[in-house]
């Protein structure tokens, strides 16, 4: 719905600055949305500043839509999306044909020879599927069968074709992204080129081969170590999201877990695309540039070669009501932290705007969280809160960096206060006209670049609905002080929240020695006894007078109260390795 | 959407339907034939104002949406930091926005802006300063005069003062967190020298003293309008904006003073390979060098050179062995900068898991060497060329930009002709120059390179090719600890 641009100023709260009123008459944009017989829907806007085009799509697709065992498969696929078509990427397409289905058959196999080592792990026979030991003789052998075919590819493979088509005519940023709830693809391009863009966009949706698929499963797992597994947060988020989400498929990341992203096959990548990028489940974007007439007849004539495919299944699965507050303790390499998640609601709701809101109060210099955490009580560097609604659910969070020395409980319990008061004080008129008066502002800056705007309109159409670009403010506008206060009390309850505490834990550069995993996995005060014990073993050199110990100790076992046997069971695990090593180099 | 409108588009739809059957599609897109398209930059001088003062504005009208953007560069940095005082210039440029004005307290400015949903923002970089303003037209005139108050006069209010410190000295213990952020801080080490200005680093011992006279004092020092320019954009008139401009600075004078320039000198480490430990399961490796000037005549080669090697994306030949055949890393190219003061720098780099970094960085070596003897296809040429000359419209692609872009230009007095000749000067590099600049400067015998990850897992390779650092190195590895967050001193 388009409103009427006079209304929106008779709606403006009562102690606007008069100023602002006039502001307000065009905080929305012209959008038009048009739909082709095959179901693919468009969202058209010009806008001629600058002789370029903002072009995307959006599948309807992400990890929400995934199950357990393929985690992470929407991401690898909007990276296969990239690998070309019959047309694109290849110098003989029979040839590659031919090529890619020798490949499948030697990876079917070498997934029969996995399954065998899976069964290992699970007997504890080896310690990972990654380590070289933890592959059969077989595997081995097949791995270097498939080498050689992908060897063989490689020489007709004209390599990453598209993104150098699109490079040499003046292509910017050709790149994707995958959330739980959607995919985007996106570029921009001179005006002169859209024609270019249509046909390559519609081609890799009419004719796309997955190639190089086993060696993209690599560059994922790259990505993943990169952004989550050696960064000092990634995993910790990771899981604190994992225990978040109870039931909904939210809970698991969107990379995918490490077990998942070997384990891919072409032929459910097949499945994926057939049935999740059919046009019925893809919206278009264009904003900058161009003629929607012309656009118009260059998007019927390619992308309308697309066939319509059935319908995408829904997500129905309902994230249940917490009934009780989750807690999460973490050492990690970062300042300590607080992190409070409370069940919110999705992007579409009608309580999202107020929420926001809420979250604005809270939220920067003359945020409350900063005014009390930071400036009154000083137990905080830093404190925000934010909602983060996506399409089947979302949450309010809030995040504060605890002052060095200070109590994150102290932090914790600060935070609850400052809520409190939210829900036993409505929000004074001056309070509420500030973050309305930002939300409007904002509003206009968010229209200031064609390329995000395009952005936007992908993420808001993905999430559920295009039309909050132009809506937004006034639902923000139309929010009451008693509104916040309702949103405070309904949402921000102890029930619904999940808490996690981050302290700092030390680098391996403070720790006199690299801190062995086992020892540092016991609590901080039973950790000398067990160094004290190691440093002893290192000491003894007698594989005799070690057995003895050892006899010992087992003798012993028995009588150790229960709250001491894991130290009792790691000092007895390192005198076995000890003994074990005196033994083998007494072989020697 | 009015009436009008619903039928103005429902006609044209049988037109486009029409259109659609008659047009065949060409089976390659090769074959597709483009509308030519010209484009015109934006000139400087048609910006250019001078302010009554003698300040220099760049001013663009854009009526598109009710904002201005005000932002302001001052010949202000941390080059000009006395020794012993590393972070008074980031945190008196931080204190000018958050600890208050002459008149309004901390606590009252930042109401005052917020309530007008003005941006207001003010930091010291290495090399320039900056302050800026958004907001909405109608405010203007409030907003503008906050924003003066902070540049004339900033109250530094004790309080605020005590809590940036209290963040800069617990950011600071993050400093060995992230192993990005230590690859990339020791990069810069390496490549330029502990004092130069990009290595300024603040420490506990720098911190702790500094007081409110400090700031004070620096910024008196660089804050006056004969060391600032302007770049202001938005829903004006360009005489009103000036008549604002001028009466904003007119009662504030300026002390004859020149501002003491950017040291222009680098002390490069000695060429090799240096390893720092982290455990994380993932090595990130980094290829440095100096570049060049960005007044040398070699840079635009130089430009396409790098986006051949490594600077286009999957175009790029890194990014294609190492990523898309190999499935070594995520991120894997090159890129290349040309220093406005000291010569940039050249760096490839990659992240790879423990295994593979070597083998990930033979890779690399084969594709510089490569550079070297053999010349670039034309293919790859003309690629490149067209690239960098039909994206080149982006970076003036708003007003906001286009001013920013000129004051900056007037505040490093780069050559006028820069952006006139530069698509040309582009079109002219030929694949033997390509190659003469990459046998010039990407030099083996001059590289350095720098392995941060978890060195004993590196060090084992990948068990399937004979490669390893220490093979590549020829045994000469430089070990780097660790440095000690707060004091900046290796342990």
């Amino acid at each position: 719905m388009i409103l009427n641009p006079r209304r929106l100023a008779v709606g403006l709260s009562l102690i606007a600055l008069s100023s602002l009123a006039r502001a307000a008459e065009k905080p929305r944009i012209e959008v038009e949305e048009w739909t082709q017989a095959n179901g693919m829907k468009w969202l058209l806007y010009e806008r001629h500043d600058a002789p370029t085009v903002a072009v995307g799509w959006v599948a309807h697709v992400g990890s929400a839509n995934e199950r357990p065992g393929m985690t992470g498969i929407s991401h690898f696929f909007e990276h296969m999306m990239f690998k070309g078509t019959r047309t694109i990427g290849t110098k003989d397409i029979d040839l590659d044909l031919k090529l890619i289905d020798e490949q499948e058959k030697v990876r079917a196999e070498m997934r029969t020879e996995m399954s065998v080592m899976r069964a290992r792990l699970r007997r504890g026979e080896i310690a990972s599927m990654d380590e070289p030991a933890a592959k059969t003789p077989k595997y081995v052998e097949l791995e270097k069968k498939f080498d050689a075919l992908v060897l063989q590819q490689r020489d007709n493979i004209v390599k990453d074709q598209m993104d150098q088509i699109y490079t040499k005519n003046g292509g910017e940023f050709l790149n994707a992204t995958t959330n739980q709830d959607w995919t985007l693809y996106f570029m921009r391009l001179p005006k002169n080129k859209l024609e270019l863009w249509t046909w390559l966009e519609s081609d890799r949706l009419l004719n796309p081969i997955f190639r190089e698929f086993y060696s993209e499963r690599d560059v994922v797992f790259e990505e993943r170590r990169l952004r989550t597994e050696s960064t000092p947060l990634g995993k910790f988020d990771e899981e604190f999201e994992s225990m978040f989400w109870e039931a909904h498929p939210y809970s698991w990341p969107v990379v995918g877990w490490p077990s998942d992203i070997p384990m891919y096959t072409l032929q459910q990548a097949k499945d994926y695309f057939a049935t999740y990028y059919a046009p019925n489940n893809l919206t278009g974007v264009l904003v900058g540039d161009f003629k929607t007439l012309e656009a118009k007849a260059l998007i019927e004539r390619y992308f309308g070669r697309l066939p319509r495919g059935p319908m995408a299944p829904e997500v129905v699965t309902l994230e249940p009501k917490a009934l009780g507050e989750k807690r999460f303790y973490a050492e990690a390499e970062t300042s300590p932290t607080v992190r409070v998640w409370w069940q919110g609601v999705p992007f579409v709701h009608k309580d999202s705007a107020a929420l926001d809101l809420m979250t604005d109060i809270l939220s920067g210099r003359t945020g409350r969280l900063t005014k009390s955490l930071v400036l009154d009580k000083k137990i905080a560097n830093r404190a925000g809160a934010s909602i983060n609604p996506q399409k089947y659910g979302g949450y309010v969070s809030a995040e504060i960096t605890v002052k060095d020395g200070q109590d994150p409980a102290a932090a914790e319990a600060a935070l609850y206060e400052v809520i409190e008061k939210l829900k036993s004080e409505a929000v004074p008129d001056q309070e509420l006209q500030k973050v309305k008066n930002q939300s409007k502002a904002n509003q206009y800056r968010r229209l200031s670049n064609a390329t995000f705007i395009m952005f936007q309109l992908l993420q808001n159409e993905g999430t559920g609905d295009w039309r909050r670009i132009n809506t937004q403010a006034e639902e923000m506008d139309a929010v009451s002080a008693a509104d916040i206060q309702r949103m405070a009390k309904q949402y921000l309850t102890k029930e619904t929240r999940a808490v996690g505490i981050f302290t700092r834990k030390k680098a391996d550069s403070e720790s006199a020695a690299k801190e062995d995993p086992e020892i540092a996995a016991l609590p901080e005060q039973a950790q000398p006894m067990v160094k004290q014990a190691v440093a002893r073993m290192k000491a003894e050199t007698d594989a005799g007078k070690m057995r003895t110990q050892i006899e010992q100790m087992r003798a012993q076992a028995l009588s150790v109260p229960p709250p001491m046997k894991p130290v009792f069971d790691l000092i007895l695990k390192k005198a076995e390795e000890r003994l074990a090593q005196l033994e083998k180099e007494g072989k020697k | 959407m009015n009436v009008n409108r619903l039928i103005a588009l429902g006609l044209p739809a049988v037109l486009t339907a029409s259109l659609a059957t008659a047009q065949a599609i060409p089976d390659h897109p090769e074959k597709l034939a483009f509308a030519p398209l010209t484009y015109t930059p934006p000139v400087a001088r048609d910006q250019r104002v001078v302010l009554k003062n003698g300040m220099t504005a760049f001013l663009a009208e854009d009526r598109a949406l009710p904002l201005v953007n005000i932002s302001v560069i001052i010949r202000a940095g941390a080059w000009l930091e006395p020794a012993g005082k590393e972070g008074l210039a980031r945190l008196t440029g931080q204190q000018m926005r958050a600890g208050g004005t002459k008149s309004l307290t901390a606590e009252q400015f930042d109401e005052r802006a917020d309530f007008l949903a003005a941006q207001i923002g003010s930091s010291i970089g290495e090399t320039s300063a900056t302050a800026s303003l958004n907001c909405l037209s109608d405010n203007l005139d409030d907003a503008l005069k906050i924003l003066i108050e902070m540049l004339r006069e900033p109250r530094f209010q004790e309080d605020r003062l005590k809590l940036a410190k209290d963040q800069l000295l617990q950011d600071m213990k993050k400093r060995n967190d992230e192993s990005a952020d230590i690859e990339s801080r020791e990069l810069s080490v390496l490549l330029y020298g502990d004092d130069h200005v990009s290595n300024k680093f603040s420490t506990e011992a720098s911190i702790k003293p500094l007081t409110r006279e400090d700031l004070l004092a620096f910024h008196d020092l660089y804050y006056y309008p004969a060391n600032m320019t302007l770049a202001v954009s938005g829903a004006f008139t360009k005489a009103e904006m000036i008549q604002k401009l001028d009466a904003a600075f007119a009662a504030w004078p300026s002390p004859k003073r020149v501002v003491s320039a950017i040291p222009a000198g680098i002390k490069t480490a000695a060429p090799g390979f240096y390893r720092m430990n982290k455990d994380v399961n993932q090595g990130r490796v980094s290829v440095v060098m100096p570049s060049a000037l960005r007044t040398s005549p070699d840079i635009y080669a130089l430009e396409v050179m790098n986006e051949i090697l490594g600077g286009s994306g999957f175009t790029s030949r890194i990014t294609k062995t190492v990523r898309s055949n190999e499935g070594l890393a995520y991120s894997a190219g090159s890129g290349i900068g040309f220093g406005t003061y000291y010569p940039g720098r050249f760096r490839a780099a990659y992240q790879s898991k423990s295994s593979t970094v070597a083998y990930a960085l033979q890779l690399v070596f084969d594709e510089i060497q490569k550079m070297r003897e053999t010349k670039v296809t034309d293919e790859e040429l003309v690629t490149i060329k067209n690239n960098i000359v039909q994206t080149f419209p982006s970076s003036f692609e708003s007003k906001a930009q286009q001013t920013s872009i000129f004051a900056g230009d007037e505040y490093s007095k780069r050559d006028p002709l820069y952006w006139s000749t530069y698509r040309d000067r582009i079109q002219a590099v030929t694949a033997a120059e390509v190659q003469r600049v990459a046998k010039e400067y990407l030099v083996p015998e001059k590289m350095i390179v720098l392995v941060v990850g978890n060195q004993a897992e590196i060090a084992r390779g990948d068990g399937k090719h004979e490669i390893t650092i220490d093979k590549l190195a020829n045994g000469k590895v430089t070990d780097l600890a660790l440095r000690d967050p707060l004091t900046m001193k290796r342990k």
